[in-house]
């Protein structure tokens, strides 16, 4: 063999795996758009086979994976910690419920603005908390949901005080055809998907790769150039800004809102949720969210003196035989049966 | 020291919390020269190199190109063209060798110029952040090869590659070395120390490089400063601090 033949089989011997990795890189983005797809069309045809109160259930599923994808910003792709984000849910339904009780705003319209609150709130308080780390960010973000639901309780005027708001649930236009619960649903499944896409083009831009930076290395980030605090703000910010639209959306789904609903336990079942759901991952909040809807009613019905006990005890043997999550569980199991099949 | 220097360190001083670490540090860089800082363990060389690249708090006068980088923060200092390797390189772990080394041109004005438009096939032409991970790669081959590999799986050599990579992407007027060859075989070591030469020739770019291996940081340096206890000892040429073997022995704790 001549020698510059060699060469060019050495380079393309080289190039090769990496020419292999990419495109089964592509494939596996192929796939996962192909996944997301069927998942869609199921959700688009599960309402109209269900019953009314199962549908209910999923549209609430919808409603935590919102929240749940805001949090997984912070916490899976920036690396930061909340124990607050059920504040931020509670702002955005009380947003929600205020506008439609005094000023009756129509439902849909409330939604921006309850965003938009939340996330002005989050970069207010994200801007002191993120100058902190690990658990003092831990305590600040915990003082967040102590305060700001007692808070609710005291303008009894606007927000009902402890005895809340009883509102009416969105009425579904009459071209739909639909049942107030599958029009609910729909709502809640537009909001998902849309809020989906935004935080997927997010962690694809320039702005993704920072808070990854930021995640996997502080300082090698910041000697790179990126501004620590300015990033962890907004993190923290449009995290804030996803807990508020979820809350707008339940505010719409249960027709009423009380402190009591956006107790700690809300903010710390959120947070548990995404790390059961797998952070970091993209079917996590979803997964988180079907967590968060149907374990405390299974481990109702397992032992109706102890669901707490339960729920606990799943967390922890989710953790244990899944450190990565739901998601990575799923991902796990789908490579060795690919793995079984490709072998037959 | 040249006149005209392009880095001028005037009375530095810095440290962490109450603990006081540099002392009174002042040196200059020419531009294009390379530049080592030998010393023990101790001595505040890494945090010499923190305070260049503002990651701690100075007080005295730092000056790039007659610019005051004293008191500014890591991305302005970032923004002015210091790339600063971190001792133990600063990998990001989970991410792709590609995102790894993308990162940093994270501050470049051009990183998205017109020819990174698609154009009307569809297709992506270079732009000059491309281009750049091209003039990487000529470095560093074995990075090309593993570019869609996730980081933390690379060898520690090949990561300290990465990280060298990583700060060549900004295109950096000066570039701080931090122990480059921590670690790493006396091999891929000289290696690494060959390339950073050929970078500095190639490109004229100043090199400011802390390092235990006095011997090979010599053999590329021009110039050369001892720093003991937060204070420079001894400074000179590569030369005439190689020569100097009883001062050198006696600071550095062994010969050089």
């Amino acid at each position: 063999m001549s020698g510059p033949a060699e060469v060019t089989e050495k380079a393309a011997r080289a190039a090769a795996p990496t020419r292999g990795r990419s495109l089964a890189r592509v494939a596996t983005a192929r796939r996962q758009w192909i996944v997301m797809a069927v998942l869609l069309a199921v959700a688009c045809y599960a309402p109209f086979q269900l019953v009314p109160f199962r549908v209910f259930q999923l549209t609430m599923v919808l409603v935590y994976a919102v929240a749940l994808l805001g949090l997984n910003l912070l916490v899976g792709h920036a690396g930061q910690i909340s124990l607050g984000h059920g504040a931020f849910f509670a702002v955005g339904a009380y947003g929600s419920a205020i506008m439609i009780d005094r000023w009756d705003t129509p439902h849909l319209a409330t939604l921006p603005v309850a965003a938009a609150v939340a996330f002005a709130l989050g970069l207010a308080l994200g801007l002191p908390a993120m100058r902190l780390r690990g658990l003092y960010l831990a305590l600040v973000t915990l003082a967040i949901a102590i305060f700001l639901v007692p808070l609710l309780k005291r303008f009894e005027a606007v927000t009902g005080g402890s005895m809340g708001l009883t509102l009416g649930k969105p009425v579904p236009p009459a071209w739909t055809g639909l049942a107030e619960d599958q029009w609910l649903y729909f709502l809640a499944l537009a909001v998902t998907v849309v809020a989906f896409l935004l935080a997927h083009g997010l962690l694809r831009s320039r702005v993704g790769r920072a808070l990854h930076a930021v995640r996997d290395n502080e300082a090698a980030a910041e000697v790179m150039g990126v501004r620590l605090s300015f990033y962890k703000t907004l993190a923290f910010a449009w995290s804030a800004m996803f807990a508020g639209a979820a809350g707008c959306v339940y505010t719409w789904v249960i027709g009423f809102v009380s402190p009591d609903s956006f107790a700690l336990t809300l903010s710390i079942t959120l947070l548990a949720s995404i790390v059961v759901g797998g952070l970091g991952s993209f079917s996590g909040p979803l997964l988180g969210g079907l967590f968060m809807m149907f374990v405390p009613s299974i481990s109702q019905d397992v032992n109706d003196a102890a669901p707490g006990v339960i729920f606990g005890l799943l967390i922890i043997a989710v953790m244990y035989v899944a450190p990565t999550g739901l998601a990575g569980l799923a991902g796990r199991m789908t490579r060795s049966i690919t793995k079984i099949l490709r072998k037959e | 020291m040249s006149e005209n220097a392009f880095l001028t360190v005037t009375d530095l001083r810095a440290g962490y919390g109450g603990a006081r670490v540099l002392h009174g540090v002042s040196l200059a860089v020419g531009q294009g020269e390379i530049c080592a800082i030998l010393g023990p363990n101790g001595a505040g060389k890494t945090t010499l190199l923190r305070a260049l690249s503002g990651m701690v708090r100075v007080r005295g006068d730092v000056r790039l190109d007659g610019a005051d980088l004293s008191g500014r923060s890591p991305d302005t200092i970032a923004r002015q063209g210091v790339a600063h390797v971190p001792e133990g390189r600063g990998t990001f772990m989970p991410l792709t060798v590609e995102e790894n080394l993308r990162l940093g041109a994270f501050v470049r004005r051009d990183r998205r110029s017109l020819r990174g438009l698609r154009d009307l096939r569809g297709r992506r032409g270079g732009s000059a952040v491309d281009a750049d991970l091209e003039r990487v790669h000529t470095y560093f081959p074995v990075l090309k090869t593993r570019l869609k590999q996730v980081a933390g799986s690379l060898s520690g050599g090949e990561q300290q590659m990465l990280a060298i990579g990583r700060a060549l992407m900004l295109r950096p007027r000066l570039l701080l070395l931090d122990e480059p060859s921590l670690g790493l075989a006396p091999m891929v070591t000289q290696e690494l120390f060959r390339i950073v030469r050929a970078v500095n020739e190639e490109e004229r770019t100043t090199v400011v490089v802390v390092e235990q291996n006095a011997h090979l940081a010599l053999s590329i340096a021009q110039q050369a400063h001892v720093l003991e206890s937060g204070r420079i000892v001894l400074s000179g040429s590569a030369e005439q601090i190689r020569a100097d073997e009883q001062v050198a022995q006696s600071y550095l704790g062994y010969r050089v």
